[in-house]
């Protein structure tokens, strides 16, 4: 295995040196640091082309991708669950079904004109959009790791995610994929363009007005929601702003609404009146608003810092901060020379930014992917439920303050999580695996009582319909003008009914051929190929030497040859022991 | 034995203890008798000297719960007024005094408070409430409410204790997912839900070579040293605490039910050194907007049973006047009843502080039943950060400004 270098940082005082480094200081394993960064990691021909490439060269690779082709990105299939009769889609069931009390009709469905549960087509109309929504969202995040697993443009969707992290919606308040897919859409486009731009393009975006309820900011009515996250979070940081601007600022952005995919601005509840906003006075609207907020010099630095600490390292000092918001303010807040500097500097390729950084759920899954030689994001596991379980819900941030990111990526459970899902991608349990999107979990008990008879009184019972208590019975009696339980039900099997499936294919990858034509020949030349292939950080000797003595005793000898035509398993589960291994983790 | 070898701030090599474990010595280890040395906490007060043992418990009731219909106004005629099916009539309340009673299944907490251990605390909200029980949780976790917080309530009290994180195992998170509550700075906090099932999913010939995960003794930057002492724990928490739960007495015991709350009692058994447990309530009846008397009698019969039950455990086990239990909704429910029989989302509610060392009886102002706000809501007396603030600082005895962002004043809840 001679001539495979690896971790090799440079100088200790190189950090917080914005210099770029020298042509010289160029390598394999800096190329393969860039790569692990600025994107999510790859096999050895792609880090091979950068390090080809030079630093100046691999960088402008990474940042001005526009030209590149990027032939294997497909635009999201959408399963058809939407139409237009479901906006507005009401804010609540209650809402949903006082609608129809009001004016006979809901979400384009009718009230029934006589019978027992007049309002129950009503009811379930507004349960199939919440399961409809949720499911495609699932579809909708596999599609979005797909591309970044696909892209040729590692960069655009790396910052994408960063972006969707930092101004932050979910689609459990949402509840419209379709608004989440424009918003990709926007993340991907302004991924490394003007962030002031896209600042004023996410504040006029309609999921971002409806998760931070724009729509109860009305002159003489303000909500400070908005505003104060556009400050507290998006831009400034808090403590550098008062509670007035928060007010002022609120003021600045009433009447700006939604009309289901379209911003749209009221001018009739727009409060045009003088304001004062961090310390100017004019008669402000919100694009006034965002202007002022990044004329402000803690801006600059605010964004530069989650953008190095996203990419790089959590640790950060004041004066690099200061250095990075001043590259960032002085290029008119264009992302690309701050990328640029970034990814160039002797800071970045110092020790301290080494084995810095702890990939997150989403980025750690596409890693796996690459390190394998996978080129096809797979159906089993799922790929929503592997992300869960490590701490990552695509589209449903935790909060309006997106993941918190770096440390808080790794607990006990959620470590473990990382090892036995990437024992689900090597050794899939095909036998065991359930499609989840084709239960309504606990609900499925109704389904079943539906199907064998009972009633919707009965199937929904609190206890079993063979247990009922005189008190049960009672309460069924009652003609209720709909049952919101079963309607949970029902609307997951209508949406579920028109779900596009989620192809449910292993991830397809060969560790022998790739271990072969490594051209490692003994059990310890084939684990240190796989650990130098997909681990930045070394493992302890002891690690590894366990790891040899582990493929060794599996094979039944040490000599690739021998067992070629079987080591297959033996070799997944290595990579296993690899991806569960601490150092896997961190970049 | 080398620091790494030891079980986290225990004493006892993770090897040490499975052999104990192993040779049924049994559970002697954790109460510090026999031979052996103890395992946890209270075994090294030597060097716990600094810590009171002062434990809380949070139990998160997520769903929303119906704080009128939990502690009843049966003495005022307006709670009829907005309730007149679902109302909990006066012959079936649990009374407290003359206006106030416990709904009718929660004898276990009724006794308690008999006994002067339950503090209840009305009108619990915060201003510009959330309806979404999504938003509003987030707003309870972070303790931040219309603002946002990377790390949780829970998370920054462990940091105002321990600021360096030197204390292992501080927080406990019985879930199957972490807490936004118990997300910290510098601590870990261990998440689990089954116990039997908190560990590695692993082949059988993979076992020994999964022991050398964590061999790393040079780690490469603090990223690296966090990821190797995070598998270490990993490895470490995950068998102390399925050795402490097959040692449990109380899971033998078939009148006890206990929801999660009997992981908690587990650990508090074995000594465990957590100071804060956070456990959120699974499958929530709480959620009550059709046909609601039902499920909701049966959820809280479920838990006042389980909260009397877990204090039972707490006197069997010795610790009873360490622990203290907080419990809270992300939202009450509006006050009159909607046509579907259950009530929607609302605004302020009522929580529950329980403990030998909680000075019981009625805290914060009942909200009006007349002057309702928002469209039929509850106004909040208390903010839910004040409730936080007594907890932080009476109880747990930390700078509870530190943690909240700024004072707010404490109800005084605690017997001196």
């Amino acid at each position: 295995m001679t001539g495979r270098v690896g971790w090799s940082p440079g100088p200790a005082h190189w950090k917080d040196d914005l210099t770029p480094i020298a042509a010289a200081d160029w390598s394999y394993d800096r190329a393969a640091h860039l790569l692990a960064h600025a994107g999510f990691g790859g096999a050895p021909a792609e880090i091979e082309a950068l390090a080809g490439a030079g630093p100046d060269g691999a960088v402008r690779a990474l940042v001005h991708y526009e030209r590149i082709p990027n032939p294997k990105l497909q635009p999201f299939v959408e399963s058809g669950l939407w139409d237009p009769s479901l906006n507005p889609f009401p804010e609540s069931r209650p809402e949903a079904t006082d609608r129809a009390l009001a004016t006979g009709a809901s979400m384009g469905v009718e009230r029934k004109p006589a019978g027992k549960r007049p309002l129950q087509p009503v009811s379930d109309r507004f349960f199939y959009w919440l399961r409809a929504t949720m499911l495609e969202t699932r579809r909708l995040g596999y599609w979005w790791a797909g591309r970044m697993l696909q892209t040729t443009h590692p960069l655009e969707e790396k910052m994408a995610l960063l972006w969707h992290g930092h101004f932050a919606t979910h689609e459990n308040k949402v509840r419209d994929y379709r608004k989440m897919l424009q918003q990709i859409a926007l993340f991907e486009k302004a991924a490394t363009g003007n962030i002031r731009d896209l600042a004023i393009r996410v504040a006029q975006n309609p999921a971002m007005l409806y998760f931070l309820d724009a729509q109860y900011n009305v002159k003489g009515a303000a909500n400070e929601n908005f505003a104060r996250e556009v400050m507290e979070l998006f831009t400034m940081g808090v403590g550098n702003y008062s509670e007035k601007d928060v007010r002022e600022g609120a003021r600045a952005f009433t009447g700006w609404y939604f009309d289901d995919l379209s911003f749209k601005i009221d001018a009739a509840k727009h409060d045009d009146g003088p304001k004062t906003f961090l310390g100017r006075s004019g008669n402000f609207d919100g694009v006034d608003a965002l202007k002022i907020i990044f004329e402000q010099p803690v801006t600059a630095e605010y964004l530069a810092g989650k953008i190095y600490r996203f990419l790089v390292r959590d640790d950060l000092s004041q004066e690099l901060k200061k250095k990075l918001g001043a590259i960032l303010r002085d290029s008119g807040y264009e992302l690309k020379p701050l990328l640029t500097a970034i990814f160039s500097s002797k800071d970045f390729y110092s020790q301290a930014s080494y084995g810095a950084h702890i990939r997150g759920p989403v980025e750690h899954t596409v890693a796996m992917m690459k390190h394998l030689g996978v080129d096809t994001m797979p159906g089993v596991p799922d790929f929503n439920q592997a992300t869960i379980a490590m701490g990552q819900h695509l589209l449903n941030p935790p909060s309006v303050a997106g993941w918190a990111g770096g440390t808080a990526w790794i607990t006990p459970g959620l470590l473990i999580a990382r090892g036995n899902v990437a024992r689900d991608v090597l050794i899939p349990d095909i036998t065991g695996f359930r499609d989840w999107n084709f239960s309504a979990g606990s609900d499925d008990v109704l389904g079943r009582r539906l199907r064998d008879g009972y009633d919707i009184g009965a199937a929904t019972a609190v206890n079993d319909p063979a247990n009922m208590t005189a008190f049960d019975r009672a309460a069924l009696e009652r003609d209720e003008k709909f049952n919101t339980r079963i309607s949970g039900y029902i609307g997951w099997e209508q949406a579920a009914r028109k779900l596009i499936p989620t192809p449910r294919h292993a991830a397809q990858f060969d560790l022998t051929k790739m271990v072969l034509e490594s051209g490692a020949a003994s059990a310890g030349e084939a684990v240190d190929y796989l650990l130098w292939r997909m681990v930045r950080v070394p493992t302890a000797t002891a690690t590894r030497e366990g790891f040899v003595a582990f493929l060794t005793n599996e094979l039944g000898t040490d000599t690739l040859e021998r067992a070629k035509s079987y080591m297959e398993d033996a070799l997944r589960m290595v990579v296993h022991l690899i991806m569960s291994t601490p150092e896997y983790q961190i970049v | 034995m080398s620091t790494h070898d030891k079980l986290a701030g225990c004493g006892v090599s993770r090897r040490d203890m499975l052999r104990i474990g192993a040779g049924g010595v049994g559970f002697s280890v954790f109460g510090g008798i026999g031979p052996v040395p103890a395992v946890f906490g209270r075994a090294s007060e030597a060097t716990a000297a600094s810590t009171s043992g002062k434990i809380l418990v949070v139990f998160e009731w997520f769903g929303g719960n119906d704080g009128l219909n939990t502690i009843v106004p049966y003495g005022d005629s307006m709670y009829y007024k907005h309730r007149p099916t679902i109302g909990i009539r006066e012959k079936d309340v649990l009374k407290i005094d003359a206006h106030f009673g416990w709904q009718k299944s929660m004898g276990g907490m009724k006794r308690m408070y008999d006994e002067g251990k339950v503090a209840i605390v009305q009108g619990v909200g915060y201003a510009q409430p959330s309806f979404s029980h999504f938003t509003s949780m987030s707003f309870w976790h972070t303790g931040a409410p219309n603002g946002g917080n990377e790390y949780g309530w829970i998370g920054r009290t462990a940091t105002a204790l321990d600021p360096a994180g030197a204390r292992p195992n501080m927080i406990v998170n019985v879930s199957d997912s972490q807490s936004l509550a118990v997300k910290a700075e510098n601590h870990v906090p261990l998440v689990f839900l089954d116990p039997t099932k908190f560990q590695r999913a692993a082949f059988a010939q993979e076992r020994a070579a999964l022991d050398l995960l964590d061999a790393q003794t040079a780690p490469l930057g603090a990223a690296h040293a966090y990821a190797v002492e995070v598998t270490r724990s990993a490895a470490q928490a995950s068998e102390v605490v399925r050795l402490a739960w097959s040692k449990y007495k109380g899971k033998d015991n078939v009148d006890l039910r206990l929801l999660d709350l009997d992981k908690v009692a587990a650990l508090i058994e074995a000594d465990f050194p957590t100071k804060l447990y956070y456990v959120p309530l699974r499958n929530s009846l709480f959620d009550t907007h059709v046909n609601q008397a039902a499920p909701h009698d049966r959820q809280l019969e479920y838990c006042s049973d389980a909260i009397s039950g877990f204090f039972q455990e707490m006197k069997r086990i010795g610790r009873a006047d360490d622990v203290v239990m907080y419990v809270h909704s992300e939202f009450g429910r509006r006050v009159p009843e909607n046509t579907s029989l259950g009530t929607d989302h609302g605004t302020a509610q009522v929580n529950f502080v329980i403990g030998n060392a909680v000075k019981g009886g009625m805290y914060g102002a009942p909200p009006s039943l007349t002057d309702l706000v928002l469209d039929g809501n509850l106004e909040n007396t208390t903010d839910f950060r004040q409730v936080y603030a007594t907890l932080i600082e009476e109880w747990m005895g930390a700078d509870a400004a530190r943690v909240l962002g700024r004072k707010f004043e404490t109800l005084k809840m605690f017997r001196a």
